[in-house]
């Protein structure tokens, strides 16, 4: 704005930005938040990187510089195959997420075309979240174990003899609850965006003779873009940085960065827990990174 | 003139409401229809019964001879130019042109040249040379315009539907636009059914305009025809035209509010009486003028005008509050300096009135 703003306001000197004058006002609207972030998330963060090379010791820590920590992380088999597990994780319930995210979405913000009745969908997506976290993980176990519902229904139905016990305490229960809990941050915003399309648009290309599944190809999937990727930025940021659900429904056996961290802080491991912590961040940041390069959401939105 | 389109007892509710009401039509091949009807009048429905965007829920729809009601849209050769346009936001001009062509269902053009010929030469026709890469953000209303014509076009229909293609675009535009559609019709020699508002576009485009009523076909004739001889008292109120009297016969007389009108010599039949005197065919005098041979009209208190160039728009009132308008082309009198509050004597051949009832 700024650019085009400026030769307008070179030929006519007189006329004052209304904008321009108030100076500085206007950033102390921002200034509570950006406090906030400096103090709370900006300087956490430089401290946790600082912490990472201090020198840890069985039970005290100490602040002389050394990269001890790095290096134990880097040549640890468990900590770099909790790393890998993390990624394994993310990529597993982010794709679950969509596969069962996307169709959901589709239904609501395109083929409900009322808006009361989408609303009323869209809320009862969300209605699980009106129990606690750990009540909704934990749900889980009467479900999925060898005692559980899904095993007791199988078998009543005759289709298993024995209970399946891998359902429960495995990677599998681990995506199956994260799934559940973070499916609704994907259909927000692909619901959101699919709404937005104008009905028009899909009549055209049917008049112009597109079947179903090329309408969708062409135009209902690259519209519906921004919404899958800001899904995905929310469910990337908040699955890799899980430790409750992994806990809970692996019988601690699948370790995530996440319980690395919780581990290593209990066990007043300081630097070791920043170490995972500051690789936890830069994984974060390049994952966001690469989906942001997937669709321009400035052009988009 | 070979067969085109034929509807037959066209029929579409909405709950209670019924949009269409038994419209029965035949369209001649190679022309240029427009349809007329103020909003609610089922303009738009009808032309999405007959793109198949909507079930009629009787008649038939006929196109080339063959019944295409029950036929998906796409398969029907029929086109759709929508109202805002709904061009696909995320691909380029050419893209949104050659959409039909290299994604329809029956016999898609995949070979890359012959597609971009057809495009290129389709892009040329509608005018929108060297915009071929930009978005279709990135170009001007009248641009997306040709855009949306162009995307129809170029898949060869037999017949196009534009739903008040020019609603969206400003005036100026639009009046270039209006010769512009025509010019590009009679290039091609399709037919093109064009649904507007506005009674001064449809009697401009259409070779023929047809004029609905409440779900019904209340005209369908040539322009000056429908102009000058409007077949019910409704028509003539969309034609924004006339001046519709509500009343009674008595006699040799139109008794109406405001005065007692001699009748002229023919007369149409309707269930609801009314008398109807275009605007521009009555003359204004003092209020002691006497009327002359043939002549008929009552006593109003002038109101005001207003004054657009080539005319100017008077408006009297007569007793009870009715509202008379009086049309006067400058090109033939100098603007009259009335009076408001004052009486004058409205004027006008006897024969010249419509007369209902």
């Amino acid at each position: 704005m700024s650019t085009t703003l400026a030769p307008a306001a070179l030929n006519e000197p007189q006329v004052q930005d209304p904008g321009r004058r108030r100076g500085w006002a206007p950033y102390l609207l921002i200034a509570p938040g950006a406090i906030w972030m400096l103090l709370f998330l900006v300087l956490p963060i430089l401290m946790m990187v600082y912490v990472s090379f201090w020198t840890q010791t069985t039970f005290a820590i100490k602040p002389i510089l050394t990269t001890k920590s790095w290096v134990t992380f880097f040549s640890s088999e468990t900590y770099l195959s909790s790393l890998w597990t993390t990624v394994r994780i993310w990529l597993l319930v982010l794709g679950c997420t969509v596969i069962v995210g996307y169709p959901t979405a589709l239904f609501v913000g395109l083929f409900v075309r009322n808006k009361t009745l989408s609303t009323v969908l869209l809320v009862l997506c969300v209605i699980p979240f009106w129990t606690s976290f750990l009540i909704r993980v934990l749900a889980w176990r009467p479900m999925l174990g060898e005692q559980g519902a899904i095993n007791i229904i199988l078998m009543g139905l005759g289709i298993i003899r024995e209970p399946i016990s891998a359902l429960l305490f495995t990677e599998l229960s681990v995506v199956i609850g994260m799934t559940q809990i973070y499916c609704v941050f994907m259909v927000g915003p692909i619901a959101f965006m699919l709404s937005r399309i104008d009905p028009n648009i899909i009549e055209a290309a049917r008049d112009l003779g597109a079947s179903f599944p090329r309408i969708f190809r062409k135009i209902i999937l690259p519209l519906s873009m921004p919404g899958v990727v800001v899904g995905a930025i929310f469910v990337s940021v908040m699955v890799l940085g899980e430790f409750a659900t992994s806990a809970a429904l692996s019988g601690r056996k699948t370790n995530m960065l996440g319980n690395i961290i919780v581990t290593q802080v209990g066990s007043l491991k300081w630097a070791f827990a920043a170490v995972a912590g500051v690789v936890l961040t830069v994984v974060m940041g390049m994952v966001v990174a690469l989906l942001l390069r997937v669709v321009d959401l400035r052009r988009e939105l | 003139m070979s067969e085109g389109l034929r509807l037959d007892g066209l029929t579409k509710r909405y709950g209670g409401n019924a949009a269409l009401q038994g419209v029965t039509l035949a369209v001649p091949d190679d022309t240029y229809i427009s349809v007329l009807g103020p909003s609610g009048s089922g303009k738009t429905v009808l032309l999405r019964v007959i793109a198949g965007f909507e079930q009629p829920d009787a008649g038939e729809v006929r196109f080339a001879g063959e019944r295409i009601d029950q036929m998906p849209a796409h398969r029907r050769g029929i086109g759709f130019v929508f109202q805002n346009f709904a061009l696909f936001p995320h691909l380029s001009v050419r893209d949104n042109i050659a959409f039909g062509l290299r994604h329809r269902d029956v016999s898609p053009l995949s070979d890359s040249g012959a597609l971009r010929a057809k495009v290129d030469a389709m892009i040329d026709l509608v005018g929108l040379g060297g915009l071929a890469d930009r978005g279709v953000h990135q170009i001007s209303g009248g641009q997306r315009q040709r855009v949306a014509l162009a995307r129809t076009l170029v898949t060869e229909p037999r017949l196009v539907l534009l739903d008040e293609p020019l609603g969206a675009l400003d005036a100026n535009l639009r009046s270039r636009m209006r010769a512009e559609l025509r010019q590009i019709r009679e290039r091609l020699g399709v037919t093109f059914l064009h649904v507007t508002g506005s009674e001064s576009e449809a009697l401009a485009m259409g070779d023929r305009v047809i004029v609905l009523d409440r779900g019904r076909v209340g005209q369908f004739d040539e322009p000056d025809a429908v102009y000058t001889q409007p077949a019910s008292a409704n028509v003539a109120r969309f034609l924004n035209c006339y001046n519709i009297f509500a009343g009674h016969l008595d006699g040799g007389r139109f008794m109406a509010a405001g005065g007692a009108f001699v009748l002229p010599n023919a007369r149409r039949a309707a269930p609801e009486p009314a008398y109807c005197i275009r605007q521009d065919l009555i003359d204004i005098r003092p209020s002691d003028a006497a009327m002359r041979a043939g002549e008929t009209g009552l006593v109003a208190r002038f109101v005001t005008s207003e004054y657009s160039g080539s005319s100017v728009q008077y408006f009297f009132e007569v007793e009870g509050g009715r509202a008379v308008e009086v049309e006067a082309h400058l090109s033939h009198r100098r603007p009259e300096d009335l009076e408001p509050k004052r009486p004058y004597t409205l004027a006008w051949h006897a024969d010249q009135a419509l007369v209902f009832g």
